[in-house]
């Protein structure tokens, strides 16, 4: 790479990365707030977004609803969906000391979620095309995608409802205090089986708008979200744990990343300083780029 | 007799092998302040958590007026009226002080309560008012303590437990300290208090029990145990 790019190439490599960094943040707010209340790292979250976007397709192929407009239904079923699997997989696991036997029935849980999806829908690759599929918006001669627009907006709204509920609501308080000392919390009567119910419920319907996002701009396969975990991984890591809008910047710091190393370097490296930075991260900065090294009084 | 709030009889509690109460019994009459005290490991912290739930009793029974609390989980005890300030306060560091108020009354039967819970706990510690909105971590060891006895009586509790309030804390705080369990005292809320500030703790309590490695080693009214030449030799004679 000798020639020096252009200021337009540089805009468009930053939007794509802005827009695609959008949806690992948004699969990262849903996994910081399930470790903050189980200190779990739920991978099975990257299969459940994929799981979302074949709902989207089924939704879109059998029903003709537009997929943007499938929206609230999916979360709803997201939200639903994530009691569910609390209720039913994790409550008695939460319990236990041993965080292991939750991380085990979240690894679990993905290969089932996986194979059901391939038993159901086949292995090969899959899509939604609408007739807006290919449009785009143009400004200053960069041009956007629409649906990844609309996936950005969904993304950065998911993310400010989650702060709102978080900062704003007894409810939501309630899981922050759980977040950061769950006994103290259960002291003051908040139950932890419900803080942590509502942690899955609302990473759920997380997974179901980043379902939504991806349905309508990647073609995506049923082994496609273990990717996305890992993504959603390195992104809470930079971002910092427990720091909800960390969570979606440092999505999109490895969105940009990603689109930068794509062009000046070359694509198959992208995954390798993706991980790269997750490690160096981990190592120099632990508590995340954007969360302060906690003060003692 | 008094009303009895609180009856622990024969609590027996361990952690793996090793037991840290060995059949202990105390009570708690309505309206009083009872001083749990004693030495370092004598076990006082232990039987606090299990009153509590946090850890499993063994053996034994405890009850709230007529509601065993036995086997229940840390949350449904809160509900029942036990508001318990651990050791170390259990303050959320990172969240402001209003916010830590408000949790305080996040029970549904406190809920209706909370504006007013918080205007009292205002009117009772001005300085956490002054500080509302600063996070609980940067307050001083004293107004963290205020803020962490403030959000327990938030929930209007019918007993409420301090876990050695005293620590960490320099003599004239502590000294407003134990007048604030006086003026919470005056106001009827029922205190049981676990300290190694014997001679504070004894003065203020109606009724004591001194733990000695796991067992009720003695009780008595606040003042019969300080007056006590075994207690006065034994814990306030090199120290006080």
């Amino acid at each position: 790479m000798t020639e020096i790019p252009s200021l337009q190439v540089l805009l468009q490599l930053t939007v794509n990365g802005i827009l695609g960094g959008a949806m690992y943040g948004v699969a990262a707010v849903g996994l910081s707030l399930i470790f903050g209340t189980m200190r779990l790292i739920f991978l099975a979250q990257g299969a459940m977004i994929i799981l979302a976007a074949y709902f989207v397709r089924a939704l879109f192929q059998g029903l003709g609803i537009d997929p943007f407009l499938s929206l609230p239904i999916v979360i709803t079923v997201g939200a639903g969906v994530g009691w569910l699997i609390y209720q039913g997989l994790f409550r008695r696991a939460a319990a236990m000391e041993d965080r292991n036997v939750s991380l085990l029935i979240a690894v679990g849980l993905m290969f089932l979620v996986q194979n059901l999806m391939t038993v159901i829908w086949g292995g090969n690759t899959a899509g939604v095309v609408t007739s807006y599929t290919a449009s785009g918006i143009g400004a200053f001669g960069i041009r956007m995608s629409f649906t990844r627009s609309i996936g950005f907006l969904i993304a950065i709204a998911g993310t400010a409802l989650v702060m709102l509920f978080l900062k704003k609501t007894l409810v939501g308080k309630a899981v922050r205090a759980a977040s950061e000392d769950m006994t103290s919390a259960a002291l003051l009567g908040i139950s932890p089986h419900r803080v942590n119910a509502i942690a899955f419920s609302i990473g759920l319907a997380l997974a179901g708008a980043a379902g939504v996002a991806v349905a309508t701009t990647f073609p995506f396969n049923p082994f496609a979200g273990f990717v996305f975990s890992l993504k959603a991984l390195v992104a809470l890591a930079i971002g910092g744990i427990g720091n909800v809008a960390g969570a979606l910047a440092g999505g999109i710091i490895l969105g940009l990343i990603e689109a930068y190393v794509q062009y000046f370097i070359s694509g198959g490296w992208t995954n390798a300083f993706g991980y790269g930075v997750f490690l160096l991260v981990l190592m120099l900065k632990p508590e995340g780029l954007f969360s302060r090294p906690y003060k003692k009084a | 007799m008094a009303n009895r709030l609180l009856e622990v009889s024969n609590l027996s509690v361990a952690y793996g092998d090793v037991r840290a109460l060995w059949g202990v019994s105390i009570h708690v009459d309505q309206g009083t302040i009872v001083a749990i005290v004693g030495a370092n490991g004598a076990g006082k912290s232990t039987l606090l958590r299990a009153i509590s739930g946090i850890v499993r009793a063994q053996e034994g029974e405890i009850k709230l007026s007529d509601n065993s609390l036995v086997g229940r989980p840390p949350e449904d005890i809160a509900r029942l009226g036990i508001a318990h300030v651990p050791e170390g306060r259990g303050l959320f560091r990172h969240m402001t002080v209003l916010e830590n108020l408000e949790l305080g009354a996040f029970q549904p039967k406190a809920r209706p309560r909370l504006r007013e819970g918080i205007d009292k706990a205002y009117a009772l510690f001005p300085r956490l008012k002054e500080r509302a909105h600063q996070k609980a971590g940067s307050l001083s060891g004293g107004e963290q303590q205020m803020l962490a006895i403030a959000r327990a009586v938030m929930s209007d509790p019918a007993l409420l437990i301090l876990d050695e309030p005293s620590l960490g804390l320099s003599p004239l705080v502590v000294r407003q300290m134990f007048t604030l369990i006086q003026t919470l005292h005056s106001q009827g809320v029922t205190i049981l208090l676990v300290e190694q500030n014997i001679h504070q703790a004894l003065k203020v309590a109606d009724y004591g029990f001194v733990l000695k490695t796991g067992e009720v080693a003695m009780q008595g009214t606040g003042r019969d145990l300080l007056a006590n030449p075994e207690i006065q030799k034994a814990y306030m004679g090199v120290l006080e």
